[in-house]
């Protein structure tokens, strides 16, 4: 689905923003990206829906080669909604921020009507239909920028850090939707630095530093590993954490998993 | 929006970076006179040639170069737009067009290369801190101050801007001339709201590190016009008035 082959990329000369990156995601995946400030996780995304053009190596999303085609025909296939939802919303109404990329990819209008209908319902706004996306708070904003993206039904979603400024509620909310969406066969990567989102939620990550990928796998081994997260300067998941005060061997981010063992433990000092 | 980097100010240990602002700004001024004044395109090319020693002693070649290089759009539109204005419009033979148009083009390249070279070498703090010293009220020179500062913010904002739209399908270069215009609203909008926003933010960052509580400021460190400072105005005084006679004894155009 996604491919990158020793994608190097830089800003200023001298200094590679990304440094020869060989990562593939298949379709169907839900996978984050995780790594220190500056590590090039952002720049790492923007190659994948062609806002950026490698410098080295070649980006193939769909079967197509990032170089060869423009942003808004890859954009059709990768949705990407950034961190900050004021860099996007202008439009008068709700309605018209959600059917900006609907009209602008050229879809019928009783789709784009049936579509934004859609995104209202879904993302809990119908309360504001009518009204300016300004109105909204710091996390309905957050929201509409999603929506305004989702409601285009791409094939790949990017998420750059979608959890921060959400409480609780909206994070459950958020982790099963992307899940909702993981089911619907579609892809997807979140940029993010909140571990326990990850740990809880994502079944795979791909760990960047300096921009290189230092690990990639199933986020039930690679949290685990203490010399990897302190590279990329994460904070563990407070279970990964436990696991090493207790010495558990294997270490685990499963909370059903850390508490039967500690049963055992428990049980057998009592023993 | 790279060519906001051409007026970007880069610290420097450089005679001219170290000159007093007040000094700079007699500069400045004398030349945008002269090249307001004249519109013979060899004399605007020597107040455009002025500038060059500076750059080249304050080591700012590169940068330089890029306002420079940025604003040649800016010039051929210019030249273009009052070539067939004079010519067509204007009823002028051709080459009077042409002299004319050209001067008009060389004019805004010699304004860009003095203000750049200016903005290049001159910190905003001593900026603000010689419109202090010329008696501008603090505000005042604070606005301006501020404005500067937020100039690359706002580049990189606008960035961000474009990054996000472009990837909700937004086609910049797409259409007539009316639709590329209309293309710029779904990136002017939240520019001109987050910029509110920011404002806000500032005020009350201000407010609540006491901005306004003592009527009288002082100053830790205060700039001094030195001997260098007025040697180099004399240098720009004498260049002025030596052009500026080329008008007087031979009335050039």
């Amino acid at each position: 689905m996604i491919s990158l082959e020793g994608v190097t990329y830089s800003y200023m000369p001298g200094i590679n923003a990304l440094d020869h990156i060989d990562l593939n995601i298949g379709a169907g995946e839900l996978v984050a990206i995780v790594g220190e400030n500056g590590a090039g996780k952002t720049t790492l995304v923007k190659h994948i829906n062609g806002l950026l053009k490698p410098s080295e190596g070649r980006v193939t999303v769909c079967g197509l080669d990032s170089k060869a085609v423009t942003v808004a025909s890859l954009a059709r296939k990768v949705g990407l909604v950034f961190q900050n939802p004021d860099h996007q919303l202008f439009a008068e109404t709700i309605e018209k921020e959600l059917s900006f990329a609907l009209v602008n990819f050229g879809l019928p209008p009783d789709e784009i009507k049936r579509r934004t209908e859609w995104a209202i319902s879904e993302f809990e706004l119908s309360q504001y239909a009518g009204r300016s996306p300004f109105m909204l708070s710091g996390g309905e904003r957050k929201r509409l920028a999603l929506a305004s993206v989702l409601c285009y039904g791409p094939e790949v979603l990017i998420l750059d850090e979608p959890t921060t400024g959400q409480d609780n509620r909206q994070k459950v909310r958020m982790a099963s939707l992307l899940h909702k969406l993981n089911q619907q066969g579609k892809t997807v990567l979140v940029v993010t630095h909140d571990m326990e989102f990850v740990s809880d939620y994502i079944p795979r990550v791909v760990v960047m530093s300096h921009g290189r990928v230092i690990a990639d796998g199933q986020s039930g081994d690679v949290l685990v590993r203490r010399d990897i997260l302190e590279r990329a300067s994460l904070v563990p998941p407070q279970l990964a954490e436990i696991s090493w005060e207790l010495g558990l061997d294997p270490p685990s981010i499963r909370l059903d998993d850390v508490v039967a063992r500690l049963a055992k433990l428990i049980g057998g000092a009592k023993a | 929006m790279k060519v906001f980097k051409g007026f970007e100010y880069r610290r420097g240990t450089t005679p001219i970076h170290a000159l007093d602002p007040r000094a700079k700004l007699v500069y400045l001024m004398l030349f945008m006179a002269l090249a307001i004044l004249y519109s013979n395109p060899l004399v605007l090319i020597m107040i455009f040639a002025s500038s060059l020693p500076m750059v080249a002693i304050a080591r700012v070649f590169s940068k330089w170069a890029i306002s420079i290089r940025g604003s040649f759009i800016f010039v051929a539109f210019i030249f273009l737009f009052n070539l067939l204005a004079l010519y067509f419009w204007g009823g002028n033979t051709l080459e009077v067009a042409v002299l004319s148009s050209l001067s008009m083009a060389i004019r805004f390249i010699s304004l860009i290369s003095i203000f750049s070279t200016f903005f290049l070498t001159t910190s905003p703090e001593d900026m603000t801190q010689s419109m202090v010293q010329m008696k501008i009220p603090y505000d005042y020179a604070l606005t301006f101050n501020m404005a500067m500062r937020f100039v690359p913010t706002l580049s990189k904002e606008a960035q961000y801007i474009m990054d996000a739209q472009k990837s909700r399908g937004l086609e910049m270069e797409k259409g007539n001339l009316v639709a590329r215009v209309k293309n710029y609203i779904p990136v002017l909008i939240p520019l001109i709201i987050s910029s509110f926003r920011r404002a806000e933010l500032v005020a009350d960052a201000m407010e609540s590190r006491a901005f306004g509580a003592s009527k009288k400021r002082t100053s830790i460190y205060v700039l001094r016009f030195g001997g260098k400072d007025a040697l180099f105005v004399s240098i720009a005084l004498a260049s002025f008035f030596a052009l500026l006679s080329l008008r007087l004894l031979l009335s050039v155009p």
